[in-house]
């Protein structure tokens, strides 16, 4: 009966990541269970290569991208708070007026903006806090391969850049970012499926609703 | 593996006294864990409002965390070393630690105030199903925090605050009670509790499934979504309405065998029993021959596929089936239901499109960061993601390159209309081929023994035309340089005018043929009464005796014009199908086995040169589609058994072609999006369907029918079956009613009447569209404003930049602890308050809105956040330079 529960308190540090992330214990226990599935070594992190065994972050343009994302410092090794506290912004927005929130709090991973925040650094490949044209077309041939000629691909980055760019800088900011997303909230959702991949695979279920879901 | 079995031991000792039994192997314990939804025991915990609770906690914690630190701690530093993330976080638990209890418990009374309403999210609320495996201190701490808070229910009344607190915590506290009250065992009860969790469980689970299944319940949807990626959406939209239009004969193929012939089989007078059922004595011996049965004569004529086939009894079987009246009403319904289907699909088709436009400002963005779908997880739907964002790509390309296209105007005009001349001179000249043809066939017709190519000749004429013109039209089309879309439109009109020609010009022989057989029809009419006058009243047979009648297949009868009429649009059906079936295999799916097989072994380079590879023609194959389904509409009434053919056509063609499409076709050279309405192929249809019920209406109408076949043999008109219904089956006063409304001066209002409606919504309609278009057009101009505003001031900070450098550099100190603050991974944000407190602003307005307002946001923003603006500008290319050098550089 009780084993469960001094199951999950093997989870190091299990109180204070709940607390920040916000997952239910039981959550908690099933990502751990996919961190140490994960961990093939068994060698208590997760190297690139760990992930990099996913099915479908393999065959995803942007899988590098998303598994760069696990590692943000240059770092080569991300431990289970670390594995956590991505997977948070994954987490349907709560939906707490922010009213009833203390303002002094910080905002939680799962809120709108650090979800659109997170999107953002998919694509943002050097973390410069934009999106440039040359970024653009890096990840523009990740999606459309040779098939396009190079002139069109850069039609296209450019005509992107003009779409968004408000200040004329040349390059998306997060910004410009957030705003042209909040015009399309179905555009937004598609893109918030980039969450569902992750949790998905990396052992939470999909149908606890852990999604980018910004509506 | 060490901090767990740490942990354990630690468990272990702490519970023990409450658990004897722990031994229980690992394996059982991780299925356990995994199935079962764990409850939130610690949070839970946490959130007791027990004063003194919260202190225990704490040192529990720290405890725990001490026990932890030693062997994990040197590998938590190692791997975060000089993230000052992780200080901040470690120094927030320190703070945490060293927090005041009062300020500690004020956070945890918030926590418990939002419990409640957390748990209604799925996860949450799947955790508390797993009720039995709380433990028994939770269940002890869950016990007596009901007891507050019904504690707190009774005494809500002389708590000194404001009512609307009270109602709330009232809520609140209600809302707790009755969902652990259950958990407990208190209350309804832990079984009741657990079994509503587990079908609210199973609930969400089943419609999830459901939905899942009536996704793949669509027919054809992955095909179709297959060809789309591959094709583009314009071929896509042909195979949509190819299923719409599947869709719709179904149908018309359930009312016509429902109502018409499945009666008539089961319950009218068997084949042989009278004379329009049974084959003539002169064609007796041939009427099982193939070639006599292909062309629908012989057995297949008196049969009931056709209108001969019904007798003209007002009531069949014991049911008392009014056939004739059904007969006639289905005829009615088929042109009633297609006519309101086709326009209930327009309108919805318009309201879709009206809703899409406005995001035409991000059309690229969009594509580029919203297009892939992150839930694809296998490699060749993975494949068909990429072609179809590729495709999609080009489609907007296309669309950009023809918006900024600059042409000689003169040139292109003359072009046009040059093209306009030729254009008509095929339709002319194919128009008079087709009248020549039919002249021609009703000569051949008199004559006694004609060759087969004489009977077909029509046919023939016709199936040629419509397999030459169409790429000729397409041809002479590539001079006037239309974009893809627009051009596919006018092709679309050119060949509807070819077709729609051709079918007039058949059905002007047809009717020819029609007359010239009602006005044989008398003296038919004379010789069957005088044939079976002498056959009663001849000499030389026993008086006493009655005759036997006359055998049926020996009587004279007339030619019934209707079955003629049905037997012509079922052979134009059937050859229609085969010809395009013919076309498929030989001119694409041959050419394709030849190019590709032959390239070895050739001169020149076949997939690249000359016949290379066939693309979908789609304007053909739409309307091959639209005139099939008007030759549907108006044959159906003269032979009900052509909607059957029809469903199986455009199934076997439903297949075929999407087998056609991916094995031997290759995307169109520009690839172009569909309009967003397919609203111009319906209207093509309504058109069709407009057209092909005038003939029918004028046959029923005005010539009278056949006398001795069809349910309407005997009477002076068709319609003629109604008034016999309401005179004999309705009460008087129905047909009272009936005369009355059917008179003109009620009709003349009523029309007026839906006129002045019309007119009503179309200009209410106009209105709300020109304000809808206006506020488009102002959101555009404000967001251009804003821009030139932005890249203004922009300009001027990279000047300034020069200038100051002394002040940029202090904001440069800043800027990267602001941006620090904004990442996600950066665990100060989420733990740190007084950093939050340096931009307080970012999130808190921005998040707190579903749409924030851009102001809001700008302001957030520091002026010196990008001290590079300077550099980045000669970067930008203005779009419409760029995209004119990849138009004119672009390989087609």
């Amino acid at each position: 009966m009780g084993s469960r529960g001094s199951h999950a308190a093997r989870i190091p540090d299990a109180d204070s990541i709940r607390r920040e992330t916000g997952f239910s214990q039981a959550s908690l226990l099933r990502l751990y269970h996919r961190f140490r599935a994960l961990d093939r070594n068994k060698k208590g992190y997760l190297s690139r290569m760990d992930l990099q065994q996913i099915g479908a972050l393999a065959v995803n343009p942007l899988g590098d991208r998303i598994i760069d994302s696990f590692f943000p410092d240059g770092n080569l090794r991300v431990d289970f708070p670390g594995f956590v506290r991505v997977l948070a912004h994954f987490r349907p927005v709560d939906d707490d007026d922010s009213s009833m929130r203390d303002p002094k709090e910080p905002e939680p991973l799962n809120s709108r903006m650090n979800k659109l925040r997170f999107a953002f650094q998919l694509y943002d490949l050097d973390r410069d806090g934009k999106i440039s044209r040359h970024e653009m077309l890096q990840v523009l041939r990740l999606m459309v391969g040779v098939q396009v000629t190079e002139e069109q691909l850069e039609s296209i980055a450019d005509r992107t850049v003009q779409e968004a760019d408000e200040d004329g800088d040349g390059a998306v900011s997060f910004l410009e970012f957030t705003k042209e997303m909040l015009w399309c909230p179905a555009c937004i959702f598609s893109l918030g499926c980039a969450g569902v991949v992750c949790s998905q695979h990396m052992g939470v279920n999909c149908t606890e609703g852990f999604h980018l879901c910004f509506q | 593996r060490m901090p767990k079995l740490e942990r354990l031991d630690e468990e272990d000792g702490d519970r023990s006294r409450r658990r004897p039994s722990r031994k229980q192997p690992p394996r059982a314990e991780r299925v356990a864990g995994r199935r079962g939804a764990q409850p939130s025991q610690k949070e839970r915990a946490e959130g007791s409002p027990r004063p003194g609770s919260p202190r225990r906690k704490q040192a529990e914690h720290q405890r725990l965390r001490e026990d932890l630190g030693k062997p994990g701690r040197s590998s938590t530093k190692r791997t975060c070393e000089g993230r000052r993330k992780r200080d901040g976080r470690a120094s927030l638990k320190e703070q945490r630690q060293r927090a005041p209890p009062k300020k500690e418990k004020e956070a945890l009374r918030k926590e418990t105030r939002k419990r409640p309403k957390k748990h209604r999210s799925p996860s949450l609320a799947s955790s508390t199903s797993g009720g039995e495996s709380l433990s028994e201190e939770e269940l002890a701490r869950i016990l007596e925090q009901l007891e507050d808070k019904k504690k707190l229910i009774a005494n809500m009344r002389n708590k000194p605050w404001p009512m609307a607190k009270k109602l709330r915590e009232l809520r609140e506290a209600q809302e707790f009670v009755e969902k652990y009250e259950g958990a407990l065992g208190k209350g309804k009860g832990k079984r009741l509790y657990a079994y509503r969790m587990l079908v609210a469980k199973k609930w969400v689970k089943f419609k999830r499934d459901f939905d899942n299944f009536k996704t793949q319940c669509i027919p054809w949807e992955m095909k179709i979504k297959d060809i789309e990626s591959h094709f583009g959406s314009s071929v896509a939209s042909y195979f949509i309405f190819l299923r719409w239009m599947y869709g719709v004969n179904l149908v018309l193929f359930g009312l016509i065998f429902g109502l018409v012939i499945i009666p008539e089989v089961l319950m009218g007078v068997p084949y042989g029993s009278i004379p329009r059922k049974t084959v003539p004595r002169a064609e007796e011996e041939k009427a099982m021959d193939f070639s006599v049965l292909w062309d629908f004569e012989g057995y297949i004529k008196y049969s009931a596929l056709f209108y001969g086939y019904y007798n003209n009894q007002r009531t069949i079987g014991w049911l008392r089936y009014r056939l004739p009246m059904a007969y006639f009403m289905v005829g009615v319904s088929v042109f009633g239901y297609s006519l309101m289907i086709v326009i209930r699909s327009m309108a919805s088709n318009t309201q879709g499109s009206a809703s899409e436009g406005e995001n035409a400002n991000f059309t690229f963005s969009f594509k580029m960061f919203t297009s892939w779908d992150y839930l694809i997880g296998n490699s060749e739907t993975a494949d068909n993601k990429y072609a179809s964002i590729t495709t999609s790509f080009k489609e907007s390309i296309v669309d950009e390159q023809e918006s900024n296209k600059e042409e000689n105007i003169h040139l292109t005009r003359f072009l046009r209309v040059l093209a306009n001349f030729l254009i008509i001179c095929c339709l002319c000249g194919s128009g008079y081929l087709i009248y020549f043809v039919v002249k021609r066939s009703q000569e051949f017709s008199k004559m006694q023994n004609v060759s087969w190519y004489e009977r077909n000749e029509v046919e023939i004429v016709m199936s040629l035309l419509g397999m030459f013109c169409p790429p000729l039209f397409e041809t002479i089309a590539t001079l006037e340089n239309y974009h893809p879309r627009i051009g596919l439109k006018w092709q679309l009109g050119r060949i509807f005018a070819l077709f729609l020609g051709n079918l007039y010009t058949f059905l002007l022989a047809l009717m020819d043929d029609v007359h010239l057989k009602l006005s044989n029809e008398e003296t038919i009419k004379n010789i069957t009464h005088w044939t079976l006058f002498n056959y009663y009243n001849s000499s030389g047979w026993n008086e006493s005796v009655p005759r036997p009648p006359l055998h049926p297949a020996d009587v004279p009868r007339g030619s019934c014009w209707e079955t003629a009429v049905g037997i012509e649009f079922m052979r134009l059906t059937v050859s229609d199908m085969l010809v395009t079936y013919i076309t498929i295999l030989l001119g694409d799916f041959l050419r394709a086995c030849f190019v590709r097989f032959m390239n070895y072994c050739w001169c020149w380079d076949l997939e690249a040169g000359f016949p290379s590879y066939a693309e979908f023609d789609i304007s053909g194959n739409v309307l091959g589609l639209i005139f099939n389904q008007g030759m549907i509409w108006m044959g159906s009434f003269y032979a009900p058994g052509l909607v059957g053919i029809n469903v199986l056509r455009l199934l076997t063609s439903m297949y075929f072609q999407c087998w056609a499409v991916m094995s031997s076709n290759v995307p169109h050279e520009r690839v172009f999006k569909a309009s967003r309405s397919s609203n111009f192929y319906m209207g093509l249809l309504l058109l069709v369907l407009f057209l092909s019920l005038l003939p029918v209406a004028y046959t029923i109408m005005s010539l009278p029918p056949s006398f001795d076949c069809g349910p309407f043999s005997g009477k002076n008109r068709m319609y003629d079956v109604i008034q016999e219904t309401i005179e004999n089956d309705f009460p008087t006063f129905l047909g009272k009613i009936f005369a009355f409304l059917a008179n003109p001066g009620l009709i003349i209002p009523a029309i007026l009447l839906m006129f002045l409606a019309i007119y009503y919504l179309n200009s209410v309609s106009k209105s709300l569209s020109r304000a809808n278009a206006q506020l488009r057009k102002k959101i555009q101009a404000l967001r251009e404003v804003e821009k030139s505003h932005k890249s203004v001031t922009g300009r001027t900070t990279g000047r300034d930049s020069e200038d100051t450098a002394q002040g940029t550099s202090q904001n440069a100190t800043q800027l990267p602890l602001t941006k620090e603050g904004m990442t996600p991974h950066s665990a100060s944000q989420t733990q740190t308050p007084d950093k939050k407190a340096e931009d307080p602003g970012t999130f808190g307005s921005a998040s707190g809105t579903t749409l924030p307002a851009s102001q809001g946001l700008s302001v957030a923003r520091p002026t010196g956040f990008r001290p590079d603006s300077g550099h980045a500008r000669p970067q930008t290319h203005p779009w419409r330079s760029a995209s004119g050098k990849s138009a004119q550089r672009s390989p087609h």
